[in-house]
């Protein structure tokens, strides 16, 4: 595929797996997103955290991937949650009327606190 | 297949998600030749996004081959996007918004982008001309 311009990196913090998103999610690449979270879900991650602080901007493509990881962990008894939801991406999340669709956490530190 | 705005600055891509990104190439190139703030840029990327998905995705069903355009113009602060595909008739405006939530339940995510489109611009417009359909979107930029 051509540049898809979106950086996903994983990295574990005790027993929170904190996924990296950088750049921007729309139609061309969230199902790569989705396919990436929900094989670590598949693979038995209970806590996943996705960090979205370096996201540009995002689409309802990516709003989609965001759901079907929150279904999928709700199935699997894991816990799923967003950080640093800021700026214009919160403002999308607003325009989408999706803030209150996850759990939001303003920073990874303070997430990670919670969950680990 | 151009790729790069033709004179008129129209660009047209193939029915192929993938290519979306040579729309999103050329309107962050026509942002950086009129300096038009980053925010509106990426507000406009996002518009760009789910229209042209949305018509790839319902504008055709017969599985071929099929092209659609996208044209970008600026004047008196304001940048007007117009989208041209000849599938079938389809009028976004008329596209019901998401429904409310009961409490409990997670949003789904049918109609959020159209939904999103509406907030993120000035105007929308939609005609059938003949056998095209076209949407044409204004959004300020001052």
């Amino acid at each position: 595929m051509a540049d898809s311009s979106l950086q996903i990196q994983e990295a574990k913090k005790g027993d929170v797996c904190v996924v990296t998103l950088a750049g921007r999610i729309d139609s061309t690449n969230a199902e790569q997103l989705m396919a990436r979270l929900s094989t670590l879900l598949g693979a038995g991650e209970t806590r996943v955290l996705v960090d979205m602080k370096q996201v540009i901007y995002l689409t309802s493509a990516a709003f989609r991937a965001l759901l079907v990881a929150a279904d999928e962990a709700e199935r699997r008894a894991a816990q799923f949650t967003l950080c640093s939801v800021l700026g214009q991406v919160r403002e999308l999340f607003e325009m989408g009327g999706l803030l209150d669709a996850f759990t939001i956490h303003a920073s990874s530190d303070e997430a990670i606190r919670q969950l680990g | 297949m151009p790729t790069d705005p033709d004179p008129s600055g129209r660009v047209t891509i193939s029915n192929d998600r993938a290519n979306l990104s040579k729309l999103q190439q050329a309107l962050e190139r026509f942002g950086q030749q009129h300096g038009i703030p980053v925010k509106a840029v990426n507000q406009l990327q996002v518009v760009l996004d789910e229209l042209g998905s949305n018509i790839i995705k319902y504008a055709w069903s017969d599985g071929g081959r099929h092209e659609l355009s996208v044209s970008f113009g600026v004047s008196d602060g304001a940048i007007t996007l117009e989208i041209d595909d000849d599938g079938a008739a389809f009028n976004p405006l008329d596209a019901p918004a998401p429904k409310p939530l009961r409490p409990g339940d997670r949003p789904r995510p049918g109609g959020v982008g159209l939904h999103m489109v509406r907030q993120l611009v000035d105007a929308m417009a939609y005609a059938r001309i003949g056998a095209t359909n076209r949407i044409t979107i204004t959004k300020r930029v001052n």
